[in-house]
């Protein structure tokens, strides 16, 4: 279970890496049309928040530590959030839907959040490859 | 500020309170940690101590903030409440006696701590699962309050804090570890079971073609419509789109009052099936053109006549119905014009007596539509510009060098507009306006959010900055005694979550429900209805009841006080709430719908039908 911690915490990472891509394609993609987000979207709303489900899940399967259980709940907090200001962002549009300085400030939080929640994450890999791995001398702390 | 701000300002603070308490309780967690000598690395004592203090503090200061932000929603929830028991309920039922636990919980322990005590990890843990329960019941599922909501919330509550005084708190004694677990899972259970037991009872049967009309006179105008894929140009570039006719938009259609349209809709190559709705066009219900309620959608190789009296002059436009989030964003839509009787001449630019102009905007996979005109008008010509939004989001209109006035709004002509000058006028989703003035020598240029449309010269583009039209103070009043109101329902939109068959959707919803499920309004021919329509959610959402214009009581308790507004569409912003009314004229089974039509496509649609 720690080598699946492991997998998928580092899938994660590579998802979340890619997931600043999409945006940057939706940024440049040109017209704006319907579908420009839809990556980013997607990722956001479906993938991402499942592998961060699964972490929780292997953190707690693996017998992770507590405060290591509790790390592996954070990106998935601060992923509900994104979601979350990007609505807020969106709602403080004007009334033709173009963005004033409030939402590009919330905008902004947008990215901030993703970027946490990137270093939350690599903190959880760095966790998890500390694990004990069953079996070995290491495993003092098991009881 | 605006309800709608205070709206997302509620959000945003009731967030930053949620966020403050889990901090605040990690950041105690790792105090505690550090105290048992866990993970702690060898580094100095002092430094480890050190960093323990001030640990201590930032975990202090973040309650502390948490403290602030919960007294701050008191104050927008107390505003809320102002605007109407709508936007607060779940605040004050729900938020309130959560928040509340989380004070009572944490704040004294916190005290204790600063005093010397334990660092109270798991009390604010709790405290922050508390408020972020809070938060995912106004989001989630705010109005009505439901006692599933107050399950589930109290009950996810419960159980994260258990897990987590397992995960890291003091071990309890067994017997008291025991009863709350059995509690929280009951409590969760009877929530989800309320979930599947609440869901309301589907909507009535749809039976069309069951309402006698009168018959319709010979045509005297005949179209025909073929839907199918075609490649298009706009803005020098070929896009796949849908087409009437092979063109986007499709063939305007024209005719005189008094005239019998006849349209042919045929569909060749759409696979999901065309119709034909005509938005504001109040026809018999039979040729209302909605898929599954007053036809069934035109498969490819097949047909369907509409057939309707041509009785309302004024500005209009046709679009599928089938699939007509897609249908209508890929082409499948055109202008229907009305010209009043006595109107001979259809074309009346080829009269010489006036410049009409047919402005329909859409955004066609990116690129906007329709392309910039420049034209000619000689001082003096009379000049009609009729504008539709076919999109599903609002534009912002600015007319330029010459004074106008708003003629009619919905096919409908106003009551003695007065003459704009440097002004805005936004025009929602489906909606339609009439400008007219006289041409001046000068150049004059119509914008469509800041891009020239329809010019007679070189214009410069307007500023942002101009004022906004209200058309609830615009125009002259007509001393109506308002009919008393035989029926009334309110319509509270909102997002929700939603099963939709066996899948959860994050929906747009009505009364907390998503189409299907979402209670029919039942009417009797004749009686005189009021809607209350409020927008507890955080976007536009403009509403459209098909079969009849409504009329424009009031909007935020202000009563409409310039030029009778009769309308078919309307904006309803986040924190408004309008009330309109319409008398039940038009027998049959008619949609009411928001006409952001991926937020109808996304549950927002119910139906009116006469009983
Ligand atoms: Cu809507």
């Amino acid at each position: 279970m720690r080598k699946a911690l492991v997998v998928v915490t580092t899938v994660l990472l590579a998802v979340f890496v890619f997931q600043f891509v999409f945006a940057a394609v939706g940024a440049f993609t040109r017209p704006a049309g319907d579908g420009a987000y839809l990556l980013h979207s997607v990722t956001g709303m479906a993938i991402i928040p499942a592998l961060c489900v699964l972490t929780v899940l292997f953190a707690v399967l693996a017998r992770a530590p507590g405060r290591v259980v509790g790390m592996t709940v954070i990106p998935l907090g601060l992923v509900i959030l994104q979601a979350l200001i990007a609505m807020l962002a969106n709602s403080f549009t004007d009334a033709s839907g173009s963005s004033t300085t409030l939402s590009l400030i919330i905008g902004g939080l947008h990215a901030f959040n993703g970027i946490i929640a990137v270093h939350v994450v690599v903190g959880v890999l760095r966790e998890a490859q500390k694990l004990p791995v069953p079996g070995s001398v290491l495993t003092g702390t098991t009881t | 500020m605006t309800t709608g701000s205070i709206i997302a300002l509620d959000i945003v603070i009731a967030v930053l309170a949620a966020a403050s308490w889990l901090a605040a309780g990690a950041t105690a967690a790792t105090t505690a940690l550090s105290a048992a000598g866990v993970s702690e690395p060898a580094d100095t004592a002092d430094h480890g101590r050190a960093g323990t203090a001030s640990r201590r503090r930032l975990a202090i200061g973040l309650a502390v903030v948490a403290v602030i932000a919960i007294l701050a929603r008191v104050v927008t929830t107390i505003v809320l409440i102002r605007a109407g028991w709508w936007f607060a309920a779940e605040k004050v039922l729900i938020a309130g006696p959560l928040a509340l636990a989380a004070l009572l919980v944490a704040g004294p322990r916190v005290v204790r701590w600063v005093k010397g005590g334990r660092p109270p990890v798991v009390a604010l843990l709790f405290a922050g699962y508390a408020q972020t329960a809070a938060v995912l019941v106004t989001v989630l599922h705010g109005y009505p309050v439901s006692s599933a909501a107050v399950l589930l919330a109290f009950g996810g509550v419960g159980g994260a804090t258990m897990v987590t005084w397992r995960l890291a708190g003091p071990p309890p004694g067994r017997a008291v570890s025991r009863a709350p677990v059995v509690v929280t899972v009951a409590v969760i259970t009877a929530g989800l079971v309320l979930v599947v037991a609440q869901r309301p009872a589907p909507a009535v049967p749809h039976a069309h073609g069951s309402v006698a009309e009168p018959a319709v006179a010979e045509p005297t105008r005949r179209f025909t419509l073929t839907a199918g894929t075609a490649t298009v140009r706009a803005d020098g570039r070929e896009i796949e789109a849908w087409a009437f006719n092979g063109q986007v938009p499709g063939p305007p259609l024209t005719a005189t009052v008094g005239d019998v349209l006849e349209v042919t809709l045929r569909n060749r190559d759409i696979d999901r099936g065309v119709t034909l709705h005509w938005h504001g066009y109040d026809v018999p219900n039979s040729q209302d053109g909605v898929p599954g309620v007053t036809q069934a959608a035109v498969l490819p190789g097949e047909e369907f006549v509409y057939r309707f009296q041509a009785d309302q002059a004024g500005t209009y436009w046709y679009h599928t119905h089938a699939v007509s989030d897609i249908g209508v964003r890929k082409g499948l839509y055109g202008a229907l014009v009305v010209q009043p009787s006595g109107t001979q001449v259809r074309d009346p630019a080829a009269r010489g007596t006036g410049i009409e102009v047919i402005v329909p905007v859409h955004t066609l996979d990116g690129r906007s539509l329709p392309e910039a005109v420049e034209d000619t008008a000689d001082a003096g010509t009379p000049v009609r510009l009729r504008l539709i939004n076919t999109d599903s989001t609002t534009h912002r209109y600015a007319l330029t060098g010459a004074a106008f006035r708003v003629a009619a709004v919905d096919g409908v002509d106003l009551n003695r507009p007065s003459a704009l000058l440097n002004t805005a006028v936004l025009i929602p989703a489906g909606g339609r306006y009439d400008l007219t003035f006289t041409a001046p020598a000068t150049p004059v240029g119509l914008f469509v959010d800041g891009r020239v449309v329809w010019s007679t010269g070189p214009v410069a583009v307007p500023p942002q900055a101009w004022p906004v039209l209200d058309l609830l103070t615009y125009g002259g009043s007509v001393p109506n005694p308002l009919p008393r109101a035989d029926r009334e329902f309110t319509l509270v939109l909102d997002r929700g979550l939603d099963m939709h068959g066996f899948l959860p959707r994050y929906a747009h919803t009505v009364n907390g429900a998503a189409d299907p499920d979402i209670a029919p309004q039942v009417v009797r021919s004749g009686e005189s209805v009021v809607f209350t329509i409020v927008n507890r959610s955080l976007v536009v959402h403009p509403w459209h009841l098909h079969g009849h214009h409504v009329l424009v009581l009031s909007r935020d308790g202000e009563r409409a006080r310039g030029s009778p507004l009769l309308l078919d569409s309307f904006d309803v912003r986040p924190g408004e709430v309008w009330k309109v009314a319409f008398r039940a004229d038009n027998p049959g089974m008619w949609a009411n719908h928001c006409h952001n039509l991926a937020h109808a496509d996304q549950g927002m649609i119910l139906h009116l039908l006469y009983g």
